[in-house]
């Protein structure tokens, strides 16, 4: 959890006269407490969750503080056109901020996955609580300017006031962020704001006239905070925050896979059913590997065509050659290519390429797609989950392969995504052989990617015509030279090649072989 | 069903199909789906042929066909291949569309079975029926180097293939294993032993033991004693007592003849293992072939290879002798009018009761009798989202419960290519009615209603998929009154078979898997070639 240090801002009093002593006043300065911890909670958690979902912490956390805090000064402001039951004025005030900072969280997590422009909604509701936040002291302590002396206002309030901002900084990332999470933490403080307004509307008797009026409101603010308190299981379910390491900015459940996007201050990691697809920290050494062996080989390609890799990661690469025509992607799951072409933080590390005018993006079976597709491609990169059920190990069989060979052009190469030659290596090598079965040449490689391990490719064509060196390679790369390349291609014995069946629709043998190797990894 | 209320012939024939619901408060109450039965409202007119309307009009063909199933179509296809016009042909078929057993039904979901789904990878001695698979492009080549038939790898059956359910868990296979104590494994063992040792044995006359088609078998004594006995008997003197390898056995009887190992010979029985030769360049004796519609897709390649008129929703009912060959009465159920076929030779590619029936207008020399054991069966389809899947091997082509009454259920979208497993999906469940006396069982299975065959479905089925009940979206069954013949003892080596398949002055000519006593795809294309060539044998065609 980053921490930023984090200071209230002071705010200036309205003179006030003398008053005779009262309870209620007690009852006053524990609001101040209460709504005070709860104003630095929301700002807490607007900053956290910023630097969540955008990444760069210190420049998220200031620039949701400055926000926010210049917002409280806009409600401060604004304060001075209260006028009339100020009472009145105050409970209202509590119960919209209980729901703005109370949904907040929730609100936020919801919205990422479906807006593009997630950093204005953010700042608008920043702004909108800062606002809000801002409006509760001055009103306050003109609640309480008969009651006290002005002295004595400014200092119980300010008092109460930090030591609420005290116990926020500490509750806040010590129980309330391990125990609840972000959503039910803004879910539980919006419920204190309701109560606050509720012990003010049953304990002053001059609430009276409009005590009904406002129960009603109360009521369902707390009933709607409390539904939001009881969904928030699914909204962030509690099984993934414990699965995965980092903290869970997207998930969704789409008809084919489960994706889910984890963030820490360094890195942004994508799984797919559990399975960790990329990393932001080093996904540029296995797209790298994946793309430019093949197509450093093919000056003349023009047409090639993209099997899987919905991030567009593989096509951002594919792009770097401006021979090519036309790049067409075939993925299952419209999820997963619709986040990779509308979310911004997602759209910068694939640099837009699924927008790309080039590129032609179809949601459909691989499979079923390639059988019926009468073009002819100069290059097919296969970038598959790897074979780890029976569905899937279809799109590694033999016939399969022929299928692909029936679409590649004359000296064109395909390069299959092959799992870890170190931790599966029956696995690795059954690919090998399975594109071989089925007519194809092939040249096994294999690269080092920090997040995933030994990572395995096969480069399979007609004919053995190909060179680590054998045309330019894009400018900017940071992985993949002429002379990476031939490091590829050596195997070391651990990795070396081993008999296998081959995989056929029939045997499935990649599917058992996956099974075997990957299962002592597994728990 | 409603059989008594209706009067005319052409009442006879409301509809059966309709929409049925299950009863609701049930837990089932939102299924529905459409009931049939092999046409048994079509097929019983044949009790009372008087009933039907005399002939208007006359048409003139050199060969007739009665029966669209296996064996009728196989009969067609070879006639024309063997030179025939097709004009000389006709095909009379009762049901509204041919295929037999191996008929196939389509939802929204998926093409899937009403019966047989599958095709074993052939005997490459087999030459007729690997050309046929040849030109149906199961078969897509044959090795260079070994000669070896190359089948079409999305009809082979997919990997996983088999899974059984027990105690609690889904095995891989079919042979139990789990929870099997040693001396019962050795037993197996022992079983499958002997089999291999049968696959391999040649009798005398150079023939196989056990082959497919049956006609091709050794004649043997020593063979032909273990069709004396039930193959329940032979296993106890065997010593074969292990009770999951009697499951397994009597499952697999079922599962093919629609009868128990008490009911089938000993020879048949064995068949079942020993017969599986299978050879191929990319597939083994174990595996095979399948489709999502199942054998309905090679009935539709048989009837697709000919083509000579074919013409459904018609009833041959009654067959005159003329000194150049028989008249038959075809009643065409749409039109209710009866056409009077002048053909020189017939084909008989019925079941044995009901062309015993339809030749009971000829002189008796030509009369057919042989008794037939015949179970019902009831097929289900479950158009299903998916299926709670309980723990173990994952969803795959076959799924037997063991223990259970029905044989199982097969995925219709095993074959599917399609990584999308969330999508619905159709499955088959078949139960096989094997009761002592297959006339009360079929009285009874008619007299089943649409919830009724429902509950019992699903109650089997939840034993191993619990809540499936409420995501079943539709439910299809099928009553098959007659289901097919079963090889009991005496039957396939009894001289009552034998004289039953003879021709009768040239005119008329039988082919049925009846005639093999074992109802296989096999046999009834065997059956229709063999029918064929002896029309063009009498005919005097020089066979290619």
């Amino acid at each position: 959890m980053d921490k930023v240090p984090v200071r209230r801002a002071g705010r200036a009093g309205s003179a006030g006269v003398a008053a005779p002593p009262d309870a209620r006043p007690a009852l006053l300065l524990g609001s101040v407490f209460v709504i005070a911890t709860c104003g630095l909670i929301y700002e807490l958690i607007a900053g956290t969750l910023a630097s969540y979902l955008l990444g760069d912490s210190v420049m998220q956390f200031s620039t949701i503080i400055g926000a926010y805090l210049f917002s409280m000064g806009i409600g401060s402001w604004l304060s001075r056109y209260l006028s009339g039951s100020l009472l009145r004025w105050f409970i209202r005030l509590e119960i919209l901020v209980g729901l703005v900072g109370g949904f907040s969280a929730p609100l936020l997590f919801v919205l990422f996955e479906y807006v593009s422009s997630f950093r204005l909604i953010l700042y608008a509701l920043v702004g909108l609580t800062g606002i809000l936040v801002g409006l509760e002291i001055p009103l306050l302590m003109r609640i309480l300017e008969n009651r006290f002396e002005f002295k004595d206002l400014v200092s119980r309030v300010f008092t109460f006031d930090y030591i609420g901002a005290l116990l926020a900084s500490l509750v806040f990332p010590l129980v309330l962020v391990p125990q609840l999470g972000l959503i039910r933490t803004s879910l539980l403080c919006g419920a204190l704001n309701v109560v606050v307004a509720g012990v003010a509307l049953y304990r002053f008797p001059e609430t009276r006239p409009f005590r009904r009026s406002l129960t009603g409101a109360l009521v369902a603010s707390l009933l709607a905070l409390a539904v939001g308190f009881g969904y928030a299981e699914r909204l962030q379910t509690y099984t993934e925050g414990l699965a995965f390491q980092d903290q869970v900015i997207y998930s969704k459940t789409t008809p084919y896979q489960r994706l889910v996007l984890t963030k820490n201050q360094r890195e942004l990691r994508l799984f797919l059913n559990g399975n960790l697809q990329f990393s932001s920290l080093d996904e540029y050494r296995y797209h790298e590997a994946l793309v430019h062996p093949a197509m450093q080989a093919l000056p003349q390609a023009r047409r090639v065509l993209v099997l899987g890799g919905g991030d567009g990661l593989a096509v951002r690469e594919l792009l770097k050659y401006p021979q090519l025509q036309s790049i067409r992607l075939v993925d299952l799951d419209a999820g997963m290519t619709h986040l990779f072409q509308h979310n911004q933080m997602l759209l910068e590390l694939n640099q837009r390429a699924l927008l790309h005018p080039k590129v032609q993006v179809i949601n459909g079976d691989a499979y079923q797609w390639v059988r019926q597709d009468t073009t002819r491609y100069d290059c097919i990169v296969v970038d598959f989950p790897d074979p780890g059920n029976y569905s899937i190990g279809k799109l590694y069989s033999a016939a399969f392969y022929r299928e692909l060979e029936r679409r590649l052009a004359p000296g064109g190469w395909v390069v299959v995504q092959s799992t870890s030659p170190y931790v599966a290596r029956r696995s690795f090598w059954c690919v090998a052989h399975t594109l071989e079965a089925a007519g194809f040449t092939t040249l096994p490689y294999h690269c080092y990617v920090p997040s995933f391990g030994e990572w395995g490719f096969v480069l399979a064509g007609r004919n053995r015509h190909w060179r680590p060196d054998a045309g330019p390679l894009p400018p900017g790369l940071r992985y993949v030279t002429p002379a990476t390349i031939r490091a590829m291609r050596f195997f070391p014995p651990d990795m070396s090649e081993v008999p296998t069946d081959i995989n056929q629709l029939n045997n499935q043998a990649l599917v058992r072989y996956f099974e075997e190797d990957w299962g002592p990894y597994v728990h | 069903m409603q059989q008594t209320a209706l009067g005319g012939a052409g009442l006879l024939l409301a509809p059966l199909a309709g929409l049925h619901s299950c009863a609701p408060g049930t837990g089932r109450g939102h299924i529905s789906g459409s009931m049939h039965g092999a046409n048994h409202a079509t097929g019983h007119l044949l009790r009372d042929p008087a009933r039907l309307p005399a002939p208007t009009r006359t048409e003139v063909v050199e060969v007739l066909i009665v029966g669209g199933g296996v064996a009728g179509l196989a009969a067609r296809r070879e006639l024309e291949r063997q030179g025939l016009r097709p004009e000389q042909i006709l095909l009379v078929e009762l049901d509204e569309q041919p295929g037999g057993n191996s008929r196939a039904g389509r939802s929204a979901v998926s093409a899937y079975p009403w019966g047989a789904h599958y095709l074993p990878v052939p005997d490459v001695r087999n030459h007729a029926l690997l050309t046929f698979l040849r030109e149906a492009g199961v078969i897509t080549g044959f090795d260079a180097a070994s000669g070896l038939p190359v089948y079409n790898e999305y009809h082979l059956c997919h990997d996983p293939e088999e899974r059984l359910f027990i105690r609690g868990h889904w095995q891989t296979g079919l042979v139990p294993e789990l929870g099997v104590p040693a001396a019962e494994k050795e037993q197996i063992a022992r079983f499958f032993r002997l089999i291999d040792e049968l696959r391999q044995t040649v009798g005398q006359d150079g023939r196989d033991a056990f082959r497919i088609p049956v006609q091709e078998s050794s004649g043997d004594a020593q063979f032909r004693r273990l069709d004396d006995v039930s193959f329940a008997a032979y296993l106890d003197e065997q010593g074969f007592i292990s009770p999951h390898l009697r499951w397994y056995l009597d499952y697999s009887c079922r599962d093919d003849y629609g009868a128990s190992a008490a009911q089938v010979s000993a020879w048949a029985g064995l068949h079942y293992f020993a017969s599986r030769k299978g050879h191929a360049h990319n597939a083994g004796s174990a595996d095979v072939l399948t489709w999502p519609q199942g054998n309905g897709f090679l009935a539709e390649q048989l009837r697709q290879q000919a083509r000579s008129p074919l013409r459904p929703d018609t009833v041959a009912y009654a067959l005159h002798d003329r000194p150049t060959g028989l008249a038959v009465d075809c009643y065409h159920v749409p039109s209710r009018r009866t056409t009077r076929v002048e053909a020189r030779r017939v084909i008989m590619a019925t079941p044995l009761f009901i062309t015993e029936r339809l030749l009971a207008g000829l002189p008796p020399a030509a009369h057919r009798t042989l008794p037939c054991h015949r179970a019902p069966w009831v097929v289900v389809n479950l158009t299903v989202p998916g299926l709670p899947q309980g723990p173990g091997q994952p969803l795959s082509w076959d799924n037997v419960l063991y223990g259970a009454q029905s044989v199982g259920y097969v995925d219709a979208g095993h074959q599917r290519l399609s990584l999308s497993d969330a999508a619905p999906r159709v499955v088959t469940w078949y139960l096989p009615l094997s009761a002592p006396d297959p006339a009360t069982a079929r009285r009874q299975a008619y007299q089943t209603s649409y919830d009724e065959w429902v509950r019992r479905t699903l109650a089997e089925l939840e034993t191993a998929h619990p809540g499936l009940t409420p995501l079943v979206e539709r439910a299809d069954v099928w009553v098959w009154g007659h289901g097919m013949v079963a090889p009991t003892p005496g039957f396939v080596w009894g001289a009552a078979r034998a004289a039953a398949a003879q021709p009768w002055q040239q005119k008329l000519f039988l082919a049925h898997t009846d005639l093999s006593g074992i109802s296989l795809f096999e046999e009834g294309f065997y059956q229709g070639i063999r029918a064929a060539r002896e029309v063009l044998a009498a005919s005097g065609v020089v066979l290619a």
